[in-house]
């Protein structure tokens, strides 16, 4: 029976490999306490593994560090990716295609279209001290 | 927290099985690729890769398989994904990977594609 509250997690994580192994844990913990089943956060687990990754390796900072935060109801969760980089135009960024892809030699740069089509609703904030994603899923 | 990444293999009747465990990075990725490798080279062209206990993957992973099924492809080949976690499977479906790859609820159900299609 989902729990009829709501709870938040801050988490710092530094650049270091499967550090977003640690944000998927809490975001676990969070979802078992609030009787949320697996299957409705497996698609926001996806989510937030791809903002993090995009933005340690991309933030362009000297040191990367990404502060991650969930805020969890019964009936949404709502993440927010944070870096201290350079910032980046989003809008620069194409869309990848798979058929432009196989026979490239570029195969990544999947993470901005993965959050944007599994988000609920999905917002980027970029300038030039850092960038701020945020993905809200609906748990219903 | 998600187990170390790790697979197996097995051959049959040359068709290649590769089962994963734990988080599909792009060291999963990579070790994925290299296996295929291993076999391709010796003729193979059908490759089922199992992802029943790999329920955390990233698209830098994923970007690895897109080269297998590239290399299949040249060589009238086909992989299939089988025993997916709905949010992988909805992944996958996003990147478009299911234009250029299969899918099926488990390994033999995928072998049964195989041998439909020859």
């Amino acid at each position: 029976m989902p729990r009829n509250e709501s709870l938040s997690l801050k988490i710092a994580l530094p650049r270091i490999p499967d550090i977003e192994l640690v944000a998927l844990e809490g975001l676990d913990r969070l979802a078992r306490h609030m009787g949320i089943s697996d299957d409705k956060v497996g698609e926001a687990k996806i989510a937030v593994t791809e903002a993090i990754i995009n933005a340690l390796e991309h933030s362009g900072a000297n040191t990367p560090m990404v502060k991650v935060e969930f805020w969890m109801t019964s009936k949404e969760l709502v993440i927010y990716v944070r870096d201290f980089g350079k910032g980046f135009e989003p809008t620069s960024i194409e869309d990848p295609d798979i058929e432009k892809k196989i026979g490239s030699k570029h195969k990544r740069g999947w993470g901005l279209k993965l959050m944007k089509s599994l988000a609920d609703d999905f917002q980027i904030e970029s300038g030039s001290r850092g960038t701020k994603i945020t993905i809200k899923k609906l748990l219903t | 927290m998600d187990q170390p990444f790790s697979l197996t293999s097995e051959l049959r009747d040359n068709r290649l099985v590769i089962a994963t465990s734990g988080y599909v990075n792009n060291v999963g990725g990579e070790a994925i690729a290299t296996e295929f490798s291993k076999h391709f080279s010796g003729g193979v062209k059908e490759v089922v890769v199992n992802l029943e206990h790999s329920r955390v993957v990233n698209s830098i992973g994923m970007s690895f398989l897109i080269e297998m099924i590239e290399q299949l492809q040249d060589v009238d080949g086909r992989v299939i994904f089988t025993n997916l976690d709905p949010a992988v499977d909805k992944m996958l479906s996003i990147m478009g990977i299911f234009k250029f790859a299969g899918k099926a609820a488990n390994v033999d159900e995928a072998f049964g594609q195989f041998d439909a299609r020859s």
